[in-house]
């Protein structure tokens, strides 16, 4: 899994500042969460999913692989607000299933901003390697470093916990265990069947690695250098500017070239 | 309490009559121990498992009471000013996903300038002979071997004046072992080392002095090493530690028992026990182990060597169906469905053979699935046979006697020792009476005792007429006393002759 998300491509993104890129990401959020206009949500889920394949760290092919799943995604979470949403335009209904003109605007406007999301933080993801972001967070936020490093050995740490779970399922398979009853019980058996091992073990392994890093001088106090500096320059500001006219764009197409029309979905009764 | 950070020129690190005890258990650790080590002195601490030499160690390094909080009480303590340690699991030393990342949080911590990172790091890495041309290469693509000298070097980065090593070669390969500890004496020229370590043919002969515990943490020798092995050679044995011709001991008691048993070879093999032809082991869709043909008999001592991520261990799950496999596979003359290409309901269908193949995992916590000891041995009797409980209790008695497991019955299988803990792994794998037995390295960063009892129970269920598959590590054990060598290399099975003692062998097969 970890190998599977690890960036196999270098895009401008890939070099610019993370700590500057996350504050821009998080504006760029905050904007999705706040559209009201269709047409700006529709256009942002758009521009965002080429940019991914543009700008993002996959290579085309798996960036279609993680892009596919975004059908899905859109389905999902614009069905619920299709069928029970609110609104007084009736089109069509059976049984407890209404869907009118206005859940039904809103319920795509929910699906397009769900992909904008989905693709704005795969953008993110796949350009900012955890160790680079925790380096850069550091420097410029001052998170506190045996925060970051605990962050940066736990990632380390987990590919080791996944291999252990596949042991411990065969283990059960040769053992003959099988879990007693179902549902609720059932899964509290699964549960015992598996964390306590795992736990014990990656408990263990924690304090293990900790020990280690006191006993590397690491104590949290006193001045520390980096290996990765984590320096602003004229292409963060490029970068910036780019992805700041993304929305705008996206926002101006929309008022020019609007596709549905509706500058407010929500609801007001 | 004094703890001075090194005073005296002479003295590296010393203790003054210290007191240990850990939080929760009855009795102390170490009662009034004194010990100094001169600076420039390597020194070795030998005792049996849990006698508190590690714990030693980490007293004389600082770790505790600094870092680990435990109650101490001592009338002096004297620290090196500057020191490293390595510790015994390659796994868990490194906190960063990449060597030059590792290395650079060490000098990070010291506050040294970027300017100055590479350089350090390409002179600590040459230091231990890690040849990389690119640092930035993933800790995990190395060898646990190679991991063990990348935490020696991020040690030199602290520029050490002694060095701590906690069994740092208890989980290598032979070929691992060797290198590390090569690094280790490369870098120790003028550095005070103190070793905890329980398998000594590299640093035996190298160490200025040998430090004997007992099991109860109090010294019983101090001195150089020949006259260690020589004068307290009866301790030794009887604590179960590895010294210099444990194996031939061993090896004699076993020639011992196995002359009376008297000479039954000559005759014709028996039936195999399991054949494959063309077999071909499957991880996620990849061959990983191949064998064109190969077969276990009843009575079969077979060690399984090769290097690491050769295919050993999977040849094993795929005996055990645990992967997938194709081609011929007989368990005792009934053909095992191919599982590799088979449909999702065959699979289904397919079971590991539990009841004729005992398996015993690497790390024994990962196979307990029961609360307590007894039902741990009780849990595959009941799967297989169901039903007559006094028989079931008489069964599960006889196992916990014969593997020194009495008065242990309620204690849940986590809070066992390392040696009791592999010794119910064992246990609860063999309790079906399973002819065939396969064990994926029993012995690793096991004590002598430990070991011996293992191969002691190996035997005795050899002797009745089961067949032993062990991957393992130790040439010894290849050499002394499987009767028959599979060697797995780049994922395909081969067998080797069993190498020089063939002739004492050959007496020993039953």
């Amino acid at each position: 899994m970890i190998e599977f998300l690890t960036p196999n491509r270098s895009t401008m993104l890939q070099r610019v500042n993370p700590a500057v890129k996350l504050v821009l990401f998080i504006a760029l959020l905050l904007v999705t969460v706040q559209t009201r206009r269709i047409d700006f949500a529709v256009n942002q889920a758009a521009a965002y999913t080429l940019a991914l394949f543009v700008l993002g760290g996959f290579t085309f092919r798996k960036t279609l692989l993680l892009v596919l799943p975004f059908g899905l995604l859109f389905a999902s979470s614009s069905v619920t607000m299709i069928f029970f949403g609110k609104g007084d335009t009736l089109w069509w209904h059976w049984g407890l299933l209404r869907i009118t003109e206005e859940s039904f605007y809103r319920g795509l406007h929910l699906g397009f901003r769900s992909i904008a999301f989905a693709a704005e933080g795969l953008l993110f993801v796949s350009t900012t390697p955890s160790v680079r972001l925790f380096y850069a967070l550091m420097q410029s936020f001052k998170l506190p470093p045996r925060f970051a490093y605990s962050f940066m050995a736990s990632i380390r740490l987990l590919p080791m916990v996944w291999e252990e779970f596949l042991i411990r399922r065969q283990a059960l398979q040769v053992r003959g265990a099988q879990v007693k009853g179902k549902g609720l019980k059932g899964l509290m058996e699964h549960i015992r069947m598996y964390a306590v091992p795992l736990l014990s073990q990656s408990i263990r392994r924690a304090h293990r690695v900790a020990i280690a890093m006191e006993a590397k001088q690491f104590n949290g106090k006193g001045r520390r250098t980096y290996y990765y500096p984590s320096r602003v320059s004229w292409s963060d500001g490029i970068a910036a500017l780019l992805l700041i006219l993304v929305p705008i764009a996206a926002y101006a197409a929309a008022i020019a070239f609007p596709w549905i029309g509706i500058a407010d979905v929500r609801y007001h009764a | 309490m004094d703890v001075d950070v090194q005073d005296t020129r002479e003295i590296a690190a010393s203790v003054q009559a210290l007191r240990l005890k850990f939080p929760g258990e009855p009795g102390f650790v170490f009662k009034d121990l004194s010990l100094t080590v001169r600076r420039g002195e390597k020194v070795l601490l030998l005792g049996p498992s849990g006698c508190g030499k590690s714990t030693l160690l980490q007293v004389l390094g600082g770790l505790i009471p600094h870092v680990m909080e435990v109650p101490m009480k001592a009338e002096n303590i004297v620290i090196p000013l500057s020191r490293g340690y390595v510790f015994q699991d390659p796994d868990t030393q490194f906190c960063m996903p990449f060597v030059d990342e590792e290395l650079a949080f060490v000098l990070e911590n010291r506050g040294i300038d970027r300017i100055h990172m590479e350089s350090r790091m390409r002179k600590a890495l040459q230091a231990v002979g890690l040849m990389l041309n690119d640092l930035h290469v993933p800790v995990d693509s190395l060898s646990q071997g190679m991991k063990q000298r990348l935490a020696l070097a991020s040690v030199l980065l602290l520029a050490p004046e002694a060095i701590f090593l906690d069994e740092p070669s208890a989980l290598l390969d032979p070929e691992g072992r060797t290198q590390m500890w090569e690094s280790v004496w490369s870098v120790a020229e003028g550095r005070t080392l103190v070793i905890v370590e329980h398998r000594i043919e590299e640093i035996a002969d190298r160490v200025d002095r040998i430090i004997l515990f007992a099991p109860d943490g109090s010294i019983v020798g101090d001195g150089r090493p020949e006259w260690i092995f020589r004068k307290f050679h009866r301790e030794l044995q009887q604590f179960g530690i590895w010294h210099p011709g444990v194996w031939e001991e061993f090896g004699r008691k076993l020639e011992s028992g196995q002359e009376k048993n008297g000479n039954s070879e000559t005759e014709d093999r028996p039936d195999p026990l399991l054949s494959l032809n063309r077999f071909t082991g499957f991880r996620a869709g990849r061959p990983v182990i191949q064998v064109d043909a190969a077969s276990i008999y009843p009575g079969d001592f077979i060690a399984v060597t090769g290097p690491n991520g050769a295919g050993k261990s999977s040849l094993l799950l795929s005996l055990m169906c645990l992967l997938r496999f194709k081609g011929q596979y007989l368990l005792r003359g009934a053909i095992m469905a191919e599982t590799a290409g088979a449909s999702w309901r065959q699979r289904k269908r397919a079971r590991p053979p539990s009841d004729q193949i005992g398996y015993v995992f690497q790390n024994p916590e990962f196979q307990f699935v029961a609360e307590s000891v007894k039902e741990e041995i009780g849990f595959s009797l009941k799967i297989g046979e169901g039903g007559n409980v006094p028989e079931l209790e008489g069964k599960v008695q006889s196992f916990l006697r014969s593997f020194h497991l009495e008065g242990l019955e309620q204690r849940h299988p986590y809070q066992l020792s390392t040696g009791q803990k592999r010794r119910l792994s064992i246990a609860s794998a063999v309790v079906r009476g399973q002819p065939i037995l396969l064990l994926d390295e029993p012995t690793f960063g096991q004590d002598a005792s430990n070991t011996f009892a293992i191969l002691d129970y190996c035997m005795a269920m050899r002797a009745e007429g089961a067949a032993i598959v062990m991957v393992t590590h130790e040439e010894e054990i290849a050499k002394r006393i499987a009767t028959r060598i599979w060697e797995v290399a780049e994922g395909q099975l081969s067998e080797r002759p069993t190498g020089s003692c063939a002739d004492a062998k050959a007496r020993m097969i039953p």
